[in-house]
């Protein structure tokens, strides 16, 4: 998982230099393409939080993922709701695939873990998953979008990613 | 005299059979008790109120897409922000210093005197 999200990471950094190098500016990504890479990582967040309220036994951890499904949930209707204002198709991409891919190697890997390791592991990977999001969001995604509406959603997607990525810290220390 | 009588007795039935559905926001418009409204959006709490002195009520709504709450650092209040809901409590002298516990990067502080 983390070698994947650090790829994706370079991917899209390397795509923004990219776009400054080239003659017109025009964004190496298109808000299709935004909105579907957005959308997919919340339902990657979805799907880890379920697998965690089916295995997990701690209070600490299963609040946490109530949270992470309810709020990526929350973002995710309203970038479908948005995307049909605008009359977007979130487009599949390369991104898209390589986030899908490996949070399902990294899900095979936690299902075969069990109690306090599946916890910790659970946790760590949320801190890491986090992380790698944002980076793509604020380095990338968010100055490549072009859309005020899609943008402004993006913004409070970061910012919730931040505050996600702290909690999932705060939960990783205490799992210590 | 009697219309009056009779104009002021329907006046009170009216007040009387709409108090309890009412009865919080009555209460916040009492003489004297000011409503100091702190806006929810987009995962931050709007600008803080001014001025606030015991006994007015603060009031959170929440217009995010995002349930939020307004928990006070020192245990004193944890009031609920579904989506779209608005919440308040009376305010008691001191700072009120404030986060999200769902969203820890959500913070904010009320200077009551
Ligand atoms: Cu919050």
């Amino acid at each position: 998982m983390n070698k994947s999200l650090l790829a994706l990471a370079l991917t899209l950094g390397l795509g923004s230099l990219a776009g400054v190098h080239a003659a017109t500016p025009a964004p190496a990504i298109n808000d299709a393409q935004i909105a579907h890479i957005a959308y997919t990582a919340g339902v990657i967040d979805v799907t880890a939080a379920k697998q965690a309220l089916q295995k997990s036994h701690s209070a600490d951890v299963r609040a946490f993922a109530e949270e992470m499904a309810r709020d990526h949930a929350a973002v995710n209707d309203q970038a479908l709701a948005l995307a049909k204002k605008l009359g977007v198709t979130p487009a599949d991409n390369a991104t898209s695939q390589s986030l899908a891919k490996g949070a399902a190697a990294e899900q095979k890997k936690l299902a075969a873990l069990s109690g306090a390791a599946y916890d910790k592991a659970y946790a760590d990977n949320e801190v890491a998953f986090h992380k790698a999001v944002l980076t793509a969001l604020d380095g990338t995604l968010i100055p490549s979008t072009q859309n005020a509406e899609l943008k402004s959603l993006l913004e409070t997607g970061s910012k919730l990613f931040h505050s996600h990525e702290m909690h999932a810290e705060h939960l990783a220390q205490s799992l210590k | 005299m009697l219309r009056t009588m009779i104009l002021l007795v329907a006046v009170l039935a009216f007040a009387g059979g709409f108090m309890p559905a009412v009865a919080a926001d009555t209460a916040a418009t009492a003489p004297g008790r000011r409503v100091h409204v702190i806006l929810v959006d987009k995962m931050a709490y709007g600008p803080m109120p001014t001025g606030v002195r015991a006994g007015d009520i603060i009031e959170w709504a929440n217009h995010d897409i995002l349930e939020h709450s307004a928990t006070a650092r020192d245990g004193r209040f944890d009031v609920d922000l579904k989506p779209g809901a608005s919440a308040h409590i009376t305010a008691t002298a001191g700072t009120l210093a404030f986060f999200c516990k769902f969203h820890p990067t959500m913070t904010g502080s009320v200077v009551v005197k």
